[in-house]
């Protein structure tokens, strides 16, 4: 089954592709900069940019911008989505895009690996810790009469399903 | 009311104070919670990026085991709430897609049907509570205390899908924080981003995202922020020192809450079992004022 899940990763992937490069042409985003003057990230960053990112998709640069840091210092606010007046959603552009350089091998930031190892060992990002409190001690889950935590019974089934799903990219 | 309570990586390995309060005080205004067991990550923030494939099939495995427990599901983070949206309404569009997810689940002897209703905590105490039960049950009124209201970016857009407020003016968690006897006002930086999903990229960055909004909200006079989000408190409350040093801001000292945190201490709920003890920003003020 794992690689019917692969197969469908792949389909997927040209999906996007396709919507990248064959509907997303300069017709589509009349560069008005809504999703930029909402952007958090574009006051902060300069060179960080929405509506730049679309106009260089449908120009065509997409193998630049799979390269580059910009499609992954992005914080999901979703603002550039909900302000588009013609659907074009700059996020769900730079989904697309971390999940083909992710695919094609181009570098991402080295936190994913440890968010999905954290997945594939134990079936979430983190393990319950001890947390600081604000005189200086620490308390766990269990000193504050919460319950255990449950993960995945079986984790083999599990595994093999993200095994088949995430080792055809990526470092993990 | 009875959900399937669905915790989620980060309030389960580090957000203690929201998973306590929850836990005392739901079950005081009528909602039963039943933990769900062999749950796993929703896929958000990382597998969504990676593979779109493995996120949808990690949501659709936990709506999968909310359906086996035959109730609605209670995501108390508010990405996890947006992912497992937009994961039901996916599949809704992509059988294929689902029929391989539902050949992979058969394999832990699940399956995902896709008729689970998913609830968010401001829906729940909102729309199915009831601010006005929640005002009768105050017994320890928050008089005379302003609370910004932060929602928080992944609770209320995008539009398209069903989410828990109206995308630009949301006023549910306002209307809760009324409900508790205290004082809040809209502000110019209400639907504004915490930062937090930039911190795996850049730390300094996202320092400063949340510190800008902090700063706003104290410049307005308000004595507190309100959320219901883990990322975003774990901004605002957990990285509020980082902030002040990031900012070079030594005045920055903003209390920060769940929002069940201070429902609970309206609710005369006992203190310690609200968890806030684990809220980094100072508190302590704010709390003796509303105990008093």
């Amino acid at each position: 089954m794992a690689s019917n899940i692969n197969e469908i990763e792949v389909r997927f992937i040209s999906r996007m592709l396709t919507r990248l490069v064959g509907e997303m042409n300069a017709t589509v985003c009349e560069q008005c900069g809504k999703c930029s003057s909402a952007c958090p990230v574009s006051k902060e960053i300069e060179g960080f940019n929405p509506r730049q990112l679309i106009a260089k998709v449908s120009l065509g640069k997409i193998d630049e911008l799979l390269r580059g840091d910009a499609i992954w210092t992005c914080t999901a606010c979703l603002k550039c989505k909900e302000r588009c007046p013609e659907d074009v959603s700059p996020y769900d552009v730079i989904l697309i895009l971390r999940n083909l350089a992710y695919r094609a091998g181009y570098s991402y930031p080295a936190g994913y690996d440890d968010f999905i190892k954290g997945v594939k060992e134990r079936g979430f990002i983190s393990r319950p810790q001890a947390v600081r409190t604000r005189d200086g001690g620490k308390v766990s889950r269990g000193d504050l009469g919460l319950p255990e935590v449950s993960g995945p019974r079986d984790m083999a089934p599990f595994n093999v399903v993200l095994q088949g799903i995430i080792k055809a990219g990526g470092r993990t | 009311m009875r959900y399937a309570l669905y915790l989620g990586c980060t309030i389960q390995s580090e957000q203690f104070g929201y998973e306590a309060s929850v836990r005392e005080t739901l079950p005081r205004l009528g909602i039963e919670l039943e933990d769900m067991g062999g749950v796993s990550c929703c896929g958000f923030p990382a597998l969504n990026s990676v593979s779109k494939v493995g996120w949808h099939y990690l949501s659709a495995r936990n709506l999968a085991i909310a359906e086996d427990m035959g109730l609605a599901v209670l995501p108390l983070c508010n990405g996890c709430h947006l992912s497992f949206v937009e994961t039901k309404h996916f599949l809704e569009k992509d059988p294929e897609l689902k029929n391989i997810i539902n050949m992979n689940l058969e394999k832990e002897g699940l399956s995902y049907r896709g008729d689970v209703r998913i609830v968010h905590l401001l829906e729940a105490l909102h729309d199915e509570v009831g601010t006005q039960k929640i005002s009768e049950k105050v017994v320890k009124p928050l008089g005379g205390i302003k609370l910004a209201s932060h929602p928080g970016c992944h609770a209320i857009r995008p539009s398209d899908l069903q989410r828990v407020d109206d995308a630009e003016n949301p006023q549910k968690l306002d209307d809760l924080i009324r409900a508790l006897g205290a004082e809040t006002f809209d502000y110019p930086e209400k639907i504004d981003c915490c930062g937090s999903q930039l911190a795996v990229t850049s730390g300094r960055v996202t320092l400063r995202i949340a510190g800008e909004k902090l700063q706003a909200v104290k410049s307005y006079g308000f004595d507190g922020l309100v959320t219901t989000c883990p990322f975003c408190f774990k901004m605002y409350d957990g990285r509020q020192r980082a902030i002040k040093g990031a900012l070079k801001d030594a005045s920055l000292n903003l209390p920060v809450f769940y929002y069940t945190q201070l429902l609970g201490l309206a609710l005369g709920s006992d203190p310690t079992s609200l968890g806030l003890q684990v809220n980094r920003s100072p508190i302590d003020d704010l709390v003796e004022r509303i105990l008093e």
